[in-house]
């Protein structure tokens, strides 16, 4: 085995620290995480800001393939999400950028991609997904939002939940039933839309923190060309799974937990309780070691992902137990900290908090990675039943 | 990065599964168990003749000169199958002697274990419970040319066979890793009583009580005195070998599991149709997972010479409990047989509530973390 990096993943890994460190700096005060790009307008300005300096650097289109404007390697593309999760930073779409670019490369039309590519790729157009219904979930399929094919276009209605940014985003990619009389899995089609289309109302919610992140999003009569599907209509169900299978090696998770770990133990390092350093607790060293240890085991395993995705083999058994083990790390993680913070753990964000707040924050946000991109339990349905080679559920 | 073994290394770990699926199949491994002497010298020779007792003795010494990443490997296969007897033990100890070892003590010892002819063993934790250089109170004192130990040590792996033991004795007063000397000690020396430890894994785990046992002075393994930071190599290698063991025990624990799942039926259908038995063999795989590229990042290190002290003991510290959750998982979902001796996963039950320990525990481990990480 080898577990180094080549000379031009080095320094390509540098880059990519050295510009997220910078852009760290300038961020808002009211910055706390991922999730502050879609709460305020300075937090989607920062976004913004931060998109176009990697498009500058051609980073949005790392690892696509020449043609249409790629750079660099799909292991390029892992260190510099690695980077931004270290930093805490958004700037590459995760809607556009990870999720759509390469469905279209793998499954889009070449108008799609002439039209759509370019502008993902330098940072023009944000995206946001039409996805989840208030009666599909984790059972996608049974979505019932329709899709009407009226001429060249699609006639849409429904309403969307639990979309992540439709206000603040430019176009959307959405799946719809357009048959009602087919079978399931092969009633759906995948459309893009423009937000500002006629008919469309975004209605927040607010998470429990209260932040502006989710959306439910209703469609009355709104108009897509079908010029804008993806694949073929009523097949998008194929193009889901394809969306689907694009495993990111989650090393952003873990990057950002490798920046938390570190934060913790200069707080203990730098903070007394009863005259006595809390790094010298033993119960504390015990748990972050512990954490720790956690840690470096799901970040190896995140690189074992990103290995094989680099020689084009899809991980997808190792990717789902690194969402799912990273994504309760960060749980751990989350209530770790606001442990060692005693009542403080609660203070927000303001000038009482102690660590910037962020264990608050985390704790209640930790919930996102868990239920979101499937959930906990879905993936350890699909690493039972794909992995494990257990009974599928009729 | 190629995070694959190579087609070499896969050659590698096929033969020693074979040999040990035809050398040492369970029935075996529960004979030894009751056996006074806990392994098989017939097996040991076979092993020998394999390459398997000097697989990282360099050549010059009648070894076959591998990589320790392949001994990782190797290991791991070793641990698949359960191997009772002081393999791990003496392949770890002849790192000792391989970098602190005198020539004489080299050219004497190493070609006799590589040629299966020389048990060695280490004697290191003593009844204090500390693995700590505190924890060291057997002294060593000088005797003219020669030391004389006195105390006791617990826990030793099959120190009633062992050819040699190294010793792990105090030469000067006080409590910390300065002034403790390993020692080379032959079995048979006058002053020493060895008794086997009744242990869950039936492993032969020995006490051996020193007293006034004379070592001649050419028997220090090292510099007297600084034999602490020796005994950190050994505790290092020792970690990641005895967690590679772990890794093996319980990848064979998840494949019997997945399998009993597919094949018990109950309520018309098998048990590991219903979400809850998933769920669980779920968290099994992912540990496995987690467990694997965590002590291979250990091993790769190690073996190419580079800092590797925090990993190993991360290793260790991860896999210890690691180890421990999947068999007693294992055990669980076969529900009542899984409690049987005519199983097989109480045998690695057993084991990994025996590995949790050996070459330090998962809190000594953490703690050695905890610094690594420069928690103040």
């Amino acid at each position: 085995m080898d577990f180094r990096l080549t000379d031009k993943q080095i320094e390509h890994r540098k880059e990519c620290y050295k510009v997220c460190a910078e852009l760290a700096k300038k961020k808002p005060k009211s910055w706390l995480g991922f999730e502050s790009q879609f709460d305020t307008e300075e937090g989607w300005e920062f976004h913004r800001y931060c998109a176009r300096e990697f498009a500058k650097r051609g980073w949005l289109a790392l690892g696509w393939p020449k043609e249409y404007g790629g750079t660099g390697e799909m292991m390029e593309k892992v260190l510099f999400a690695e980077a931004r999760g270290y930093y805490d930073l958004s700037g590459a779409d995760i809607f556009g950028v990870s999720m759509l670019a390469p469905t279209l490369l793998a499954a889009g039309s070449e108008e799609l991609k002439k039209e759509f590519l370019p502008k993902i790729a330098n940072a023009e157009l944000m995206f946001c997904e039409l996805w989840s219904e208030p009666n599909s979930g984790s059972d996608l399929a049974g979505l019932q939002c329709s899709a009407v094919r009226k001429g060249d276009e699609f006639i849409v209605n429904g309403q969307k939940t639990w979309n992540t940014g439709a206000h603040f985003a430019d176009w959307a990619f959405g799946v719809y039933k357009s048959d009602p009389n087919a079978k399931k899995h092969h009633n759906l089609t995948f459309i893009l839309c423009d937000m500002k289309s006629p008919g469309i109302t975004i209605k927040g919610i607010p998470y429990m923190s209260g932040s502006h992140v989710y959306n439910e999003v209703y469609l009355d009569d709104v108009r897509m060309p079908a010029k804008y599907v993806v694949g073929q209509e009523n097949e998008g169900w194929a193009v889901v799974n394809v969306l689907a299978g694009f495993e990111r090696s989650n090393l952003d998770m873990v990057y950002g937990l490798v920046k938390g770990l570190e934060d913790l133990v200069e707080y203990c390092n730098e903070n007394k309780r009863g005259g006595q350093l809390l790094s010298r607790d033993p119960m504390i060293r015990n748990k972050i070691a512990d954490a720790a240890c956690q840690l470096e085991a799901v970040r190896t395993l995140a690189y074992r992902v990103a290995d094989q995705q680099n020689r084009n083999e899809m991980g997808l058994m190792d990717a789902a137990a690194v969402k799912v083990f990273a994504s309760e790390l960060m749980e751990k993680y989350a209530h770790l900290s606001c442990d060692i913070l005693g009542p403080y753990g609660q203070a927000k964000h303001s000038k009482f908090a102690k660590m910037g707040g962020i264990p608050e924050y985390m704790y209640q946000g930790c919930f996102v990675p868990i239920v979101s991109m499937g959930t906990n339990e879905i993936q350890r349905n699909i690493i039972a039943w794909y992995g494990l080679g257990l009974p599928r559920m009729k | 990065m190629d995070l694959r073994f190579t087609e070499q290394q896969e050659i590698l770990k096929k033969s020693a599964r074979d040999f040990l699926t035809k050398e040492c199949p369970k029935a075996k491994v529960r004979e030894l168990a009751k056996d006074p002497k806990g392994y098989d010298p017939a097996l040991w020779q076979k092993m020998a003749e394999l390459g398997w007792l000097g697989f990282n003795i360099p050549e010059d010494y009648e070894g076959m000169g591998y990589s320790f990443e392949d001994l990782t490997m190797h290991i791991e296969e070793v641990g698949k199958n359960i191997l009772p007897g002081p393999y791990i033990s003496t392949v770890v100890n002849t790192f000792a002697l391989v970098e602190a070892g005198s020539d004489e003590q080299k050219k004497d010892l190493l070609p006799k274990i590589s040629n299966g002819n020389c048990i060695i063993t280490l004697a290191w934790f003593e009844e204090n419970g500390l693995f700590d250089a505190s924890g060291i109170t057997l002294k060593a004192a000088h005797k003219g040319n020669d030391y004389n130990l006195n105390g006791a040590k617990v826990f030793v792996d099959s120190a009633h066979v062992a050819d040699y033991m190294i010793v792990v004795a105090r030469t000067k007063d006080g409590s910390g890793e300065d002034g403790v000397t390993l020692f080379l000690v032959d079995s048979k020396s006058a002053g020493i009583k060895t008794e086997v430890i009744p242990t869950i894994a039936d492993d032969h785990l020995c006490e051996v009580v020193f007293k006034d046992v004379a070592v001649p002075a050419k028997n220090v393994l090292g510099k007297v005195d600084k034999g602490w930071s020796v005994l950190q190599t050994i505790i290092r290698k020792g970690s990641i070998l005895k967690s590679a063991e772990s890794l093996g025990g319980l990848s064979t624990v998840v494949e019997m599991t997945v399998a009993y799942a597919k094949e018990r039926v109950q309520y018309d259908r098998p048990i590991g149709a219903f979400q809850a038995l998933q769920h669980k063999m779920s968290d099994m795989w992912i540990t496995m997972g987690t467990s694997r590229y965590l002590l291979y990042e250990a091993a790769w290190l190690e073996s190419n010479d580079m800092p590797s002290a925090k990993e190993a003991s991360m290793a260790k510290a991860y896999i210890n409990e690691a180890y421990k959750m999947v068999t007693a998982l294992g055990v669980k979902l076969h529900g009542g047989i899984g409690t049987s001796a005519d199983h097989d996963v109480p045998l690695y039950y057993q084991r990994a509530k025996a590995a949790d320990t050996v070459y330090g525990s998962t809190d000594f481990h953490r703690e050695l973390v905890a610094q690594q990480i420069g928690l103040k």
